[in-house]
């Protein structure tokens, strides 16, 4: 037997006790669990990058820019590469069922972000095939059930071709995995010169650029300079990082972060005082023995170790059982929803789980350590 | 003052003062107590409820702490030392054996006697060897995984005793070790405490309400009102092992 053990058989003395403690904590490790996938995610900014910048019309990004911002923005030498795109927002059969098509200059988007899309050269050589050839995420490809080789039919929300037709059919050249889970894939690359020739409106116009700063630029001073060559034209523009312009999309309709935070707190708050509370009662409920085991010689610091070890174990069974359940959930229904359960994420979960355990029995254990033995002995 | 005789004292108590407050109200234990005993001894104390007995018992364990006064044991002044080091001390030279024995019911008999020797500094294997040595030493080998619950009253007492062994300490005190068995369980205790005394030469205190329990003590001292008022020191040849008191019982009944 070892004090580990020990502990153990102390939580075990009340099975159902013990066990409805633990799903308290799994419960709690859930949430927490897919609060942070989502942040996580691609629904989230945590797999958007700080290092490309996206070059939009200040005005609004629904307003376009005109394509010979190109060469000027090129031109910067702190520049590394910049692409361009013009998105098609439309859907697939039902109108619900919503499709994003970015239109790109394959070549230079490659140069940009190809690595964090996980753009192959395969996959670009199958671009090239023909005009109307795509490629599709890997989420979006799961989502919709599409393969490689399927022709596939998007109806624009507003981009119209010059036949007057809203209906545009691709094939599927190809699908684009990302570099890591947390990359989203729920969107489609179509060829920017297509798109441009088809389409009956706003040719020559793109609705942003993305700049791939040179290494040691610093993005924000970039941004700045960037803004600064257009404040006096036409369409000035308004420069920021990948992951500013999610995290300002997102706080368009809400502070989510905040709110994740608000409903995480509050059930961490109240899974904390509910084992504060059970524990605090397990621990009168052996204070002889705990007067027996300092007769035995156990130190009070031994004491104390024995309880946290004991709320730790509790926590420990509960928190793996919740962040498993997190994982699965990420799995059944990550690609969908942007949940993306990283080892980042597991490892912040994991230093919660101990945290919980901790803390919920420090005040327990405290209790237990300071009791004088002669006190003890009295409570039978 | 009651001393040893003729030997140098293990424990010494000196001038030892003790008291509780009830409210406003003070009651004094220990007005002016000390006691002497040697190494080896096995000392029987007797007295009335309220008399100090555990009193006595909870300052020789350094669970309470003398108002004044000096408890030794060895090179150790209990009076002097914090928690951590009594604990420590407590750890590696006392072993108690309690009234109800006081064993943790979600272990068996070996996670209980193995309780003490997960604070030293033994490999798994060490301890088992030890509990199983102990175990044997006290009539329940065998009985490893058997579970409080199932045991009889002699048979816990027994697990309590080599719990308080298992260490080997240098002093065994026993809080009415035989109050809560019937004759033929108690007998086989006292058996158990008397070899422990003569074989082991373990040093002994135990409080008892029981004259027949303190027969088996090689001194006894009645405690009054927190003074020791009588001692009785037994010859040798008058512990030699007693007929089993069922036995006695028997033949007193068949006598009458």
């Amino acid at each position: 037997m070892t004090s580990l053990q020990l502990a153990r058989r102390n939580a075990w003395r009340k099975p159902y006790r013990t066990l409805l403690l633990m799903f308290c904590v799994a419960v709690a490790i859930l949430i927490y669990g897919l609060t942070q996938s989502f942040l996580a995610g691609s629904q989230g900014t945590g797999g958007a990058s700080d290092n490309l910048l996206g070059v939009f019309n200040k005005a609004g990004r629904s307003q376009s820019l005109p394509m010979s911002y190109l060469g000027r923005i090129a031109a910067d030498s702190d520049v590394a590469a910049v692409s361009y795109m013009a998105r098609m927002r439309g859907f697939a059969g039902t109108q619900s069922n919503v499709v994003m098509t970015s239109a790109v200059d394959p070549r230079s988007m490659a140069a940009v972000n190809g690595r964090e899309l996980g753009l192959t050269a395969d996959l670009l050589a199958g671009l090239d095939r023909t005009r109307d050839s795509v490629l599709v995420g890997k989420a979006l490809a799961q989502a919709q059930g599409w393969s490689v080789g399927q022709r596939i039919g998007v109806t624009a929300f507003q981009m119209t071709g010059t036949n007057g037709s809203r209906d545009w059919s691709f094939e599927i050249a190809g699908i684009f995995e990302g570099a890591d889970a947390s990359t989203d894939t729920y969107f489609m690359i179509a060829r920017y010169d297509y798109i441009n020739a088809a389409r009956a409106q706003g040719k020559d116009m793109v609705d942003g650029f993305v700049v791939r700063p040179r290494d040691g630029v610093s993005p924000g001073v970039l941004a700045s300079r960037i803004d600064a060559l257009f404040a006096n034209s036409a369409a000035p523009t308004r420069t920021q990082s990948e992951k500013q312009f999610l995290e300002a999309f997102i706080r368009q309709f809400a502070d989510i972060g905040l709110i994740i935070n608000l409903v995480v707190g509050a059930a961490f708050t109240t899974i904390m005082m509910i084992v504060i509370n059970t524990m605090a009662f397990a621990v009168r409920e052996r204070t002889f023995e705990i007067g027996v085991l300092k007769t035995l010689g156990f130190s009070r610091g031994r004491i104390m170790a024995l309880v946290l070890g004991e709320t730790l174990f509790i926590s420990v069974i509960g928190g793996l059982a919740g962040l498993a359940g997190a994982k699965c959930a990420t799995m059944l229904a990550g690609p969908a929803l942007g949940l993306s359960l990283t080892p980042l994420v597991a490892g912040k979960t994991a230093i919660v789980i101990i945290a919980l355990g901790l803390l919920g029995g420090l005040l327990p254990a405290v209790n237990a350590m300071r009791m004088p033995i002669i006190n003890a002995f009295r409570s039978r | 003052m009651t001393g040893t005789i003729g030997k140098e004292p293990y424990i010494e108590i000196r001038g030892v003062r003790k008291g509780f407050s009830f409210g406003a109200e003070k009651v004094a234990i220990f007005s002016d107590l000390s006691l002497n005993i040697a190494r080896g001894d096995f000392v029987a104390v007797m007295g009335p409820s309220g008399s100090g007995k555990s009193t006595l018992l909870n300052m020789l364990s350094g669970i309470d702490r003398p108002d004044s006064g000096k408890v030794r044991i060895g090179d150790s002044h209990l009076e002097q030392m914090g928690e951590s080091a009594k604990a420590a001390w407590r750890a590696h030279n006392l072993g108690i054996v309690f009234q109800f024995y006081n064993l943790l019911p979600m272990l068996n008999t070996a996670q209980n006697v193995e309780l003490p020797l997960l604070l030293k500094p033994l490999s798994r294997r060490q301890r088992a060897e030890r509990v199983d040595t102990v175990l044997d030493l006290v009539g329940l080998d065998g009985r490893q995984k058997q579970y409080p619950a199932s045991m009889s009253g002699g048979q816990q007492q027994r697990v309590g005793i080599a719990r308080a062994i298992v260490t080997d300490p240098g002093l065994l005190l026993c809080d009415e070790p035989t109050g809560d068995l019937d004759c033929k369980s108690a007998n086989d205790i006292l058996e158990m405490l008397r070899l422990l005394n003569r074989e082991l030469n373990k040093t002994i205190v135990m409080v008892t309400h029981d004259p027949e329990a303190a027969g088996f003590a090689r001194r006894t001292l009645h405690l009054n009102k927190g003074e020791f008022t009588e001692q009785f020191q037994r010859e040798p040849e008058d512990l030699a092992p007693q007929p089993h008191r069922d036995e006695a019982m028997e033949q007193g009944v068949a006598r009458q």
